[in-house]
Formats: C-alpha cells, sequence, structure tokens
C-alpha cells in the first residue's frame, strides 16, 4: 500500500508541475507585451520597466519560472492587477463557495447518477431503461447556461420555490447544484447502466441469486459493489469537469465562487488571478483523483497496491 | 486491508455521508453570510443589481465605469450636477473661474466631514487632489482629470485655489464627475489598498463591506448635511443600499423579478416586457455617449479612401438596425457626440449622409469598384471584402449582422470577427483591424480629443488611426477654449470636419433603461446616467 502511495504520490508531483509550468507560461504565450496588456492605456514606461521588475520579466525563464514556484509555495502569487489585493487573499475568499457548490453537486450527480443507472440496468421493461437513458442523453446535451436558466424560470419565477441567485444559504445551492450535476449524472448513470448489466451476468452474481438472497439485496448489495469500481474513476474525472462547470454555472447564478472570479480575471487580463486559479484547480484534480485510486484499493482487493 | 463487510458499508454510506457533509458545510456558512437576502422587507435595505464587479473604490485609483456609478451614492465631489446636467454646489458652496480662465477658486461648505469624522478643510482637499497627481497613487481615471493642474494652494481654512498651467474647457466637468470626489487622503495612507475596498469619503452613504464577487454594502451617513440643492436637507431616507454583482442579463432580470433585487439595468430585450407587467418602474435616459458605430482604419485598405468610406455612410440603413438590435429603443447616430452630451452639434443629422445605396454605389463606383455579373462589387479584379471586429454583446453582434446584410446588398462582402472586449481593444490599438464595431460613454466633448487626437493613437484611443494636422490643430483649440460661443463653434467644426472625413459610420445613440421595484418611491433618473436615490424611500410592504 505505501509502495503504491508513493508512487502514485510521484506521478502526481510530475502533473502538478507540467500544471505550473503551464500556468507559468500563460503569461508569456499571450500576443504582446503583457506588461502593457495588464497596466492598459495610461501606463508611462517607467511604469512599464517597474511591473516588469516586480514580475521578475527580465530575468531568464529557467529563474523566472523557479523563482515563481519558490514564491507559490511561500503562499505568494503576487497582487491582482485589477483590485490590488493580494492573490492568495482573493481566492480563499472565493473558495468556500466553489467548494460547497462542487460538494453539493457531486453528491447529487452521483445519487441521480447511479440509481438512474441501476434502475436502467434492472429494469425488466424496455420503456423504463429507454426512458432512463434518454433522460440522461438529455441532462449530458443540455448546455448548463440553458438549463440553469430554465430551473431559474421554473423554480425561481413560476413556482417561486428557491431564490434565483446569490449566495445566501443552502436553498441558494439548490438550483446551481442541481443545474451542475445534471451532465455528471447523465455520465455516471450510462456508465453505471453499462457495468451493472455487465456485473449482472457473471457468476457470482447467479450464486447470490440461487442462494435465494433478496433480488434487491443482489443489485445494491453484491453488484453495485463491483460495478462501482468504474463508475468511481470516472466520479474522479467528473469532478475535474465540476470545477470547469462552475465557471459558468457561478455566472449564471451570480455566486461569488472561483468560477466566476476566473471568468472576471479573465476578461481583465489579470493575470496572477488567472495563474493562481489555474495552478489551485489543477492541484485539487490531481488530489481528488489519488484519492481516487486509493478508494479503488478499498472497494476492490484484487487491485493490487504492492 | 478493511474487510469486506467495511468495503460494503462504504459504498452503502458513502453517497449519504456526502451529502451529510455538504449541508453541515452549507449550513455551517450561511450564518454570516445570508443577512443581506432577506430582501423585500428588510425595510430600510435598497438591494441594487450591478453587471459588474468595481476594480476598486478608490476614486482615485478605478478604471472601471461601475465605479463611478457607485461613488454617486457614496462621495461627493466639489461642484455636481443636478438632475438636469446643471452644476450646483457639492462640497464647495461656490466657485469662480479667473478671466483667463487658468485660476479657479472654491469657497467650502462649512460642517463637512469624512465619514470617519474628519473635518473637510482646505486643506483636507489640497490633500485629496495631490494624492491624485502624485506618481505613486498610481492614479486611473482620475489622474487625467486633474492632468493640467500645476499648482493647489490653501488660503484660507475654506477656500482652495486651483491654479492650471493653461485654460482648460472641460476642467469643470472633470472637477464634476464622480471619480474626482474628495477623499480623506491621511485616511487613504493609513489604510493602504484597504482603502479601494472600504473607501473614507462624505457622500451620503458609506461604504461598509465589500464581499468579493458577491456584494457591496453601503450605510447611511448619519451626519450628512451637505447635500446637493436638489435634494431635501439631511442624511438619505434608505438605511443601507446593497450592490449586488450579476453578470449575467437574464439572471438579473429574474432576480428582479422574483424581488431578490429592486434595481437594475434593464437590457433592451427586456424592457417591452417588464412595462408590460405593471410591477416595475422604468426610467431612462440617452446614454451620453455614441452606442455604437462602425471605425475605420484610416491606413488600411479599404478604407484608406475617405471616397470609400464616404460610401459606406451612405450604404447603411441605421433605422432598420435601431429597430432590430435596440427594438428602437434609441435614435440613428449622425456624428462623434451624441445629443446628451453638451457641444453636440444641432445641425449634424441633417449635415451628414443619409441611407441612399445608390448614392453609395456611384461614390464606389467613382473609388474603382465595378459590379460583377453577380453583383459582386470589384476593383482591378480584387473583390471589395473586409473583416469587421466586433465583442460578442448581442446588440452589437445583431447589428453587425444587420450591417453586413445591406453591404451585401450592394456587393460588398464583409466578415465579421468576434473578440472578448479587451482583446479588440488591444487589436485596434495596434491597427491590426480594417473596421471596427466600438463605443463609448464620456461626460463631456473632451472625449474628441482622447478619440481623434494624433498623440492618442497607439496605446491611447485613436482607434481610426487618423493622423491630420489640421484636426490635431482644432482639437488642442477645443481644450483651451473658455469662451462659451467660441468653444461651441469649435466644437461644431469638428464634428463637421470629421462627417467629412467619414472616419465613422455612426450607428446609433441607445436609450438606457433602469428598473425599480413599486416598493422604490421617489428615485430619480439623472441625465447623467444614474438613479438619483438621495430623496428615494422604501415602501413598507
Amino acid at each position: 500500500m505505501f509502495q503504491f502511495l508513493a508512487r502514485r504520490l510521484v506521478s502526481s508531483v510530475f502533473v502538478v508541475f507540467g500544471v505550473s509550468l503551464a500556468a507559468f507560461s500563460m503569461v508569456h504565450l499571450v500576443p504582446g507585451d503583457p506588461v502593457a496588456i495588464m497596466l492598459g492605456e495610461r501606463a508611462t514606461p517607467a511604469d512599464v520597466a517597474r511591473l516588469r521588475g516586480e514580475l521578475g520579466l527580465d530575468e531568464p525563464l529557467p529563474v523566472q519560472y523557479l523563482d515563481y514556484v519558490s514564491r507559490a509555495i511561500r503562499g505568494d502569487f503576487g497582487e491582482s492587477i485589477r483590485s490590488g489585493q493580494p492573490v492568495l487573499g482573493e481566492i480563499s475568499g472565493r473558495t468556500a463557495p466553489t467548494v460547497e457548490l462542487a460538494l453539493a453537486a457531486m453528491a447529487i450527480a452521483v445519487t441521480l447518477g447511479v440509481l438512474m443507472g441501476v434502475i436502467a440496468a434492472t429494469s425488466r421493461s424496455a420503456t423504463a431503461d429507454f426512458g432512463t437513458m434518454a433522460v440522461s442523453l438529455a441532462g449530458l446535451a443540455l448546455p448548463t447556461f440553458w438549463s440553469g436558466l430554465l430551473l431559474i424560470y421554473l423554480f425561481g419565477l413560476k413556482l417561486g420555490w428557491l431564490p434565483v441567485s446569490g449566495d445566501g444559504g443552502p436553498r441558494a445551492l439548490i438550483l446551481p447544484a442541481v443545474t451542475l450535476a445534471l451532465p455528471a449524472a447523465a455520465v455516471l448513470a450510462r456508465l453505471t447502466r453499462s457495468s451493472m448489466l455487465e456485473v449482472l451476468g457473471q457468476d457470482y452474481v447467479r450464486t447470490a441469486r440461487s442462494k435465494g438472497l433478496p433480488e434487491d439485496l443482489v443489485v445494491y448489495k453484491h453488484a453495485l459493489q463491483n460495478a462501482f469500481i468504474p463508475v468511481l474513476t470516472i466520479m474522479g474525472l467528473q469532478f475535474g469537469a465540476l470545477l470547469g462547470g462552475s465557471v459558468i454555472v457561478e455566472s449564471v447564478f451570480a455566486r461569488p465562487g472561483l468560477g466566476s472570479l476566473a471568468v472576471d480575471a479573465i476578461l481583465a487580463r489579470d493575470f496572477p488571478v488567472v495563474q493562481a486559479i489555474v495552478l489551485l484547480a489543477g492541484i485539487v484534480f490531481v488530489l481528488v483523483n489519488l484519492l481516487v485510486d486509493i478508494l479503488y484499493s478499498v472497494l476492490d482487493p484484487r487491485i493490487s497496491l504492492g | 486491508m478493511v474487510g469486506a463487510a467495511g468495503r460494503r458499508l462504504l459504498v452503502i454510506i458513502g453517497v449519504p455521508v456526502l451529502i451529510l457533509l455538504v449541508l453541515v458545510f452549507a449550513v455551517s456558512r450561511c450564518g454570516g453570510s445570508s443577512s443581506g437576502s432577506q430582501q423585500g422587507q428588510s425595510g430600510g435595505d435598497l438591494v441594487d443589481g450591478i453587471t459588474e464587479e468595481p476594480d476598486t473604490l478608490d476614486p482615485q485609483k478605478t478604471n472601471t465605469a461601475v465605479t463611478g456609478t457607485l461613488l454617486r451614492y457614496a462621495g461627493d465631489s466639489l461642484i455636481t450636477k443636478d438632475l438636469n446636467g446643471d452644476y450646483v454646489a457639492g462640497l464647495a458652496k461656490s466657485w469662480e473661474e479667473s478671466e483667463d480662465g487658468t485660476k479657479w477658486t472654491f469657497e467650502l461648505k462649512d460642517g463637512v466631514k469624512f465619514h470617519n469624522g474628519d473635518p473637510v478643510d482646505a486643506e483636507a482637499v489640497k490633500a485629496s487632489i495631490e494624492r491624485a497627481m502624485d506618481p505613486k497613487t498610481k492614479a486611473g481615471v482620475a489622474g487625467s482629470l486633474f492632468s493640467e493642474v500645476e499648482e493647489i494652494r490653501a488660503p484660507s481654512d475654506k477656500t482652495v485655489e486651483i491654479a492650471l498651467k493653461r485654460p482648460f474647457s472641460v476642467f469643470e466637468a472633470n472637477i464634476a464627475d464622480p471619480r474626482a470626489a474628495i477623499v480623506d487622503a491621511e485616511a487613504a495612507e493609513k489604510m493602504g489598498e484597504k482603502f479601494g475596498r472600504t473607501p473614507v469619503l462624505t457622500g451620503p452613504w458609506q461604504v461598509t463591506d465589500w464581499k468579493s464577487g458577491d456584494r457591496i454594502r453601503m450605510e447611511r451617513n448619519p451626519d450628512y448635511s451637505w447635500g446637493p440643492e436638489f435634494a431635501h436637507d439631511g442624511p438619505p431616507r434608505i438605511e443601507s443600499l446593497t450592490f449586488r454583482i450579476m453578470t449575467d442579463n437574464a439572471t438579473r432580470i429574474a432576480a428582479l423579478q422574483s424581488g431578490e433585487i429592486q434595481m437594475t439595468d434593464v437590457p433592451p430585450v427586456n424592457v417591452a416586457e417588464l412595462e408590460e407587467s405593471g410591477d416595475f418602474q422604468l426610467q431612462n435616459y440617452l446614454r451620453t455617449g455614441v452606442g455604437l458605430f462602425m471605425e475605420f482604419n484610416v491606413n488600411k485598405e479599404p478604407f484608406d479612401d475617405p471616397v470609400v468610406r464616404e460610401a459606406m455612410n451612405y450604404a447603411i440603413d441605421k433605422d432598420a438596425i435601431v429597430e432590430a438590435a435596440l427594438r428602437g429603443l434609441g435614435q440613428p447616430a449622425c456624428g462623434p457626440l451624441p445629443p446628451s452630451i453638451e457641444g453636440y452639434w444641432q445641425g449634424v443629422c441633417d449635415y451628414a449622409p443619409s441611407y441612399d445605396p445608390e448614392k453609395a454605389k456611384s461614390l464606389l463606383s467613382e473609388a474603382g469598384y465595378e459590379p460583377g455579373p453577380d453583383g459582386t462589387l470589384s476593383k482591378d479584379g480584387e473583390p471589395f471584402e473586409f473583416t469587421l471586429f466586433v465583442q460578442p454583446e448581442d446588440t452589437w453582434t445583431q447589428s453587425a449582422q444587420l450591417v453586413q446584410q445591406q453591404l451585401k446588398d450592394i456587393g460588398i462582402g464583409m466578415e465579421i470577427q468576434s473578440f472578448e472586449f479587451g482583446t479588440l481593444l488591444e487589436k485596434a490599438k495596434a491597427g491590426e483591424h480594417q473596421a471596427e464595431l466600438m463605443g463609448y460613454t464620456y461626460t463631456n466633448p473632451d472625449i474628441l480629443y482622447l478619440w481623434f487626437h494624433s498623440a492618442n493613437i497607439g496605446e491611447g484611443l485613436n482607434l481610426s488611426h487618423i493622423d491630420d494636422p489640421k484636426l490635431d490643430a482644432m482639437l488642442e483649440k477645443s481644450r483651451t477654449t473658455i469662451e462659451e460661443d467660441a468653444q461651441e463653434e469649435t466644437y461644431q467644426d469638428i464634428q463637421r470636419y470629421l462627417v467629412d472625413e467619414s472616419v465613422w459610420v455612426p450607428l446609433w445613440n441607445n436609450e438606457e433603461y433602469i428598473a425599480t421595484s413599486q416598493q422604490v418611491e421617489g428615485a430619480e433618473i439623472s441625465t447623467e446616467g444614474y438613479l438619483s436615490l438621495i430623496d428615494a424611500r422604501l415602501a413598507e410592504e
């Protein structure tokens, strides 16, 4: 187990290294002089020179990169060009709403997706199978900005049950979380269905049935446990999609999270903020997938950890 | 290693635990953040949905338009404008311009205090303006408002004298700009970067809290007794203002309809719907700036030829564009200034070309473009084709598509390329475009200098890259001419010249709409484009 963990950790470090390199390169890859872009129209040559120095853009690239990384490790991501506030402060103030949104969406997606997948796989009527899969296809095909507006219209305006926007506690979380969860739930439902169908045809399931175990127990306990392994992999990957999706969902629901911060920062060409968000999102994604790898072994002892 | 029972348990309870975690997390956070969201019945709190987040609320450092609007509620300038756009006393009870226009004297009102209780005397005003001019401040727009200032003196406790380097025709307008609001320079020094989040000013409301990406809160200034003459004496009636940041138009309108906010800007497409519902009060003003114009890069083919540019002015049917893209909520634009900016030439619409496709074709033929068998225009075997740069904003792209269709009808091929606004601006500044769509908002006719003087090519806003000594001379004259009639004539000459040169096809001047729920009483629109709330109150529900 330890060895496995060490190996995964090492490969994670490489991925994080790649992400940091990508975030770092951003400033150098945008067309035009980033400093002039950052400072805008009223910049004097002195301003440009000062910011160049501050960003260390006069140094050779590897030196710049090492400097960037060493400052990032100490939590120093520089100052936001737009607001003049430290980037770390800007980001930490916006993290909680996004974490909350992503976790809630994940919970909804897993519940909804797995349930629908199991129903589709075990249902004896073709209509139920077809129905659940059609619904999941719709969930996959609907763009979130549109499904979000539909939900706002229905539950916020017509029925008046839920607030349409903002960050005002659990009730305000429901609509954005459901919106964000729909595509992920659709993916999980389809995957659970095919995975379940495969498992249900295996010998041990037949054995369980022939022992006379109740069908529910066979399906939800014996079959689902093994069918869940590929689903878990996708959950990890879907978490990345959820972080990405928060960009749109947070804008639509006017939630003050990292996604909406990313949009604002990109539009304002606020490179230090964009860099920090890219780096942070990359690290979170890597960590979640590391966690998934560890969970495999817990779920399925056949997956060797040695 | 976990046993079989444990593994099963993990699957079975994993999901509910995850849900539980989220709920606990959400509930634990909601205590602090939901105070402002019981809108509607909270009596003294007016919630305004704003379309973008300010960069900073420091009047002297900001570069975003939204900050100017918020400063109307939190700050005061030395002089200000009433709701019709006439100058009235602000923090100065009287002011005077010297004969030659190089010295301005302000007499300050008595009893004015900053939000922290410090008195606003001549020294404080001097310190405020000097801070804006100090290169260390890295001032934004405010820096250019005071750019012609040479020296500030405080001969007495209540007298401020400002000496200018040369006469500056728009200085009064600059002093009245919300971004020229007097700041507590001492507090700014002490607070550092925090000053931009909760600035210490003198306005009817005081900024108390700014939650990034979410909301800005202002509370009533109980000492406020120095309001402008058009407002009642004493502090404002509404206890607090909450500005919620809501970038998505559809969401903002839904939030207004559901009662989460009580005030917001309305895009043209929602105006009729809100008006018909009868639940809202809509007030409008003509935007102080040309809402949309097609601007040519005069250095690039095919628009380096003034005849071609003139032809374009005949080829485009502006009425059709106003009808479709603005739902009729605006008027065709004729020149570089709208009627809502002082200095607008009344005769410009009679003088400027109007829609006449035949005339356009004959001008193009004069310029060497002849129609082929399929009607496509070409010159020396090259078809007339160009690319228009736009930003992905509904009214812009719809207008661009109509222009595209209209030009196609006379045989011109136009391609539309969309860039996010910052990129669009960079590309136009660099001169990479043949033509672009653009719009502006400004408070006075000095925008002409900023937009057309050759000094503003490259870094500045001279996006047509026009470099014309005769135009430059006229623009310089407009800045130093202070005698009113002469000034008006100069601006008229400039507008005529720009129409003659056909640097733009001005497209439309739009009406901007602000909706308030019926609960908000006494909020009045200003010609400057904001809703005055100083006399407003919230009705009990």
